[in-house]
């Protein structure tokens, strides 16, 4: 019985901040995908592991927010590494074509220029944009998802902006 | 905003970027808020840091006390080179608690109190003593010797022989000396010879010669018979005889009116100059114990420090690895 209301609170307690912190989680995907698909799977993926380590969650150790996009982050990964297997086994196609085709995948209401110039960034340069601008997270704890120092992470940071600037303006000039 | 203004401008950048962030999908959020919480599964989780700090305290509390239980526990007897350091307490004070039970030799730790033999009245016994008494050091030695001497003398007695000695360069020293009293005093002798230090041995015997002196006694009177009826030409040898009969029942007598003691008088080695006390033996012991807990500690680090070390090395090698692996994948991506 209290094994059954244990359930219910930790179940209550993690719809709580997956309704909170869904967007979060998935546009911070869609930054380090590029692709809305495969966000959305890898997002509810990434629910999914939550749920399961919700108990292991220290909230004295980082936000739940931090904490899902860790999550989320090694979800990706894991994905990457089974598509570079298929990619690999299979040749290499489809895949960056398929996303040159497809809509607007960073937000609705973005210029072409700047979804390009996202485009033509890598994962590695999306994550830390992601992180640092879109979702707002401090140097300290955009590091810590990202596994890495707050200072190579600012340094990320910067490199990737004037990367950014330089496609859009790019972009804009052709 | 016109993609003209975005060119060097990265607040615009940013600003649009969020503002254009994308959202979930409500098929997403249907499909994520229906999840439900799986059976929770057995799984070993590392100690938290305070419960590894609660463990190594109280590992280190319950070796003090295991350290401190030895140190109270044992040593109330101890013994040093020769086992002449007794733990029974000096023989001023136990001579008025405890008598002890009548043994002719005493040693070690089973002295308790002087013990003279009381010679028996009309009878003639010869009395033998020896005693080992420990004094500080080399003044009380000195003292000690003194002292001996006077109360002998004082007693009736006489020195027999003094062999005094002190080793240069060294605290130590002893004093041997052969005391004669006679036996009517060996009582009070005994008793002021064992206040001038704490009894490490003492050794009595009496020997019954009053038959020997009877026969003697009688061997005299009969040489006396023989003499006063023997020839002038018999009588020399006669008389010979009877003084040397003489001579040896005079040292018969005089050896069962005086009694003979041996006096030892050392001071401790240095070692064992102070004999540790309860508290400094229950210290020393614990002591020991934490010592002996602290090489078992340093040899288990020892044999299980490079393996420990090496193991770090590898974990934190693998993470750099894979971090390495992941960039590089992310950068393809």
């Amino acid at each position: 019985m209290s094994r059954l209301r244990r359930m219910d609170a930790v179940t209550t307690e993690f719809a709580e901040a997956a309704e909170r912190h869904l967007d979060d989680v998935h546009a911070f995907l869609v930054y380090l995908t590029g692709d809305r698909n495969v966000a959305e799977d890898l997002t509810a993926e990434t629910f999914a592991r939550a749920l399961e380590r919700w108990r292991r969650f220290d909230p004295r150790r980082g936000s739940p927010r931090a904490w899902l996009c860790q999550l989320a982050r090694s979800t990706a990964l894991d994905h990457f590494r089974a598509e570079e297997r298929r990619r690999r086994r299979e040749g290499r196609f489809a895949a960056r074509e398929r996303r040159e085709d497809a809509g607007p995948v960073f937000g609705d209401g973005l210029s072409a220029e700047l979804e390009q110039a996202l485009a033509r960034l890598s994962a590695a340069e999306r994550e830390v944009v992601a992180l640092r601008v879109v979702l707002e997270l401090d140097g300290e704890m955009a590091a810590r998802v990202l596994g890495i120092s707050a200072t190579a992470c600012s340094t990320r940071l910067s490199r990737a902006l004037q990367k950014l600037e330089k496609e859009v303006s790019a972009g804009v000039a052709a | 905003m016109s993609p003209l203004e975005l060119v060097g401008d990265l607040d615009g950048i940013a600003r649009e970027l969020r503002a254009s962030r994308p959202a979930a999908s409500p098929a997403l959020r249907q499909r994520v808020l229906a999840l439900e919480a799986p059976e929770p599964r057995f799984a070993f989780r590392l100690p938290s840091r305070r419960l590894v700090l609660a463990l190594a305290a109280l590992a280190l509390l319950a070796s003090f006390v295991a350290a401190a239980l030895t140190g109270l526990g044992g040593g109330t007897t101890r013994s040093s080179s020769g086992g002449a350091v007794s733990t029974h307490p000096p023989i001023a004070e136990s001579r008025a608690k405890s008598p002890g039970p009548v043994t002719h030799a005493l040693e070690g730790a089973k002295l308790a109190a002087p013990y003279a033999l009381p010679p028996t009245a009309g009878r003639l016994q010869r009395y033998d003593a020896t005693l080992r008494l420990r004094v500080h050091d080399l003044d009380g030695l000195s003292r000690a010797t003194q002292r001996a001497v006077n109360l002998t003398r004082g007693l009736g007695g006489y020195v027999g022989s003094v062999d005094y000695s002190t080793r240069s360069g060294k605290r130590g020293g002893a004093a041997t000396l052969v005391l004669r009293v006679p036996v009517a005093n060996i009582q009070a002798e005994l008793d002021g010879l064992t206040d001038l230090g704490t009894i490490l041995q003492q050794r009595t015997g009496i020997l019954d010669v009053t038959r020997r002196s009877d026969r003697e006694a009688r061997q005299i009177a009969a040489l006396e018979r023989e003499l006063a009826a023997a020839s002038p030409q018999e009588a020399p040898a006669i008389r010979a005889r009877l003084a040397t009969l003489r001579a040896k029942h005079a040292r018969l007598l005089r050896s069962a009116r005086l009694a003979r003691i041996v006096l030892g008088l050392a001071t401790p080695s240095q070692q064992a100059a102070t004999p540790p006390g309860r508290l400094h033996r229950t210290l020393d012991d614990a002591g020991k114990v934490l010592v002996r807990e602290l090489e078992i500690l340093i040899y288990a680090l020892v044999v299980a420090g490079p393996l420990l070390l090496l193991g770090a090395a590898g974990i934190a090698t693998a993470r750099t690895v894979r971090r390495r692996s992941d960039r590089r994948l992310l950068e393809r991506a």
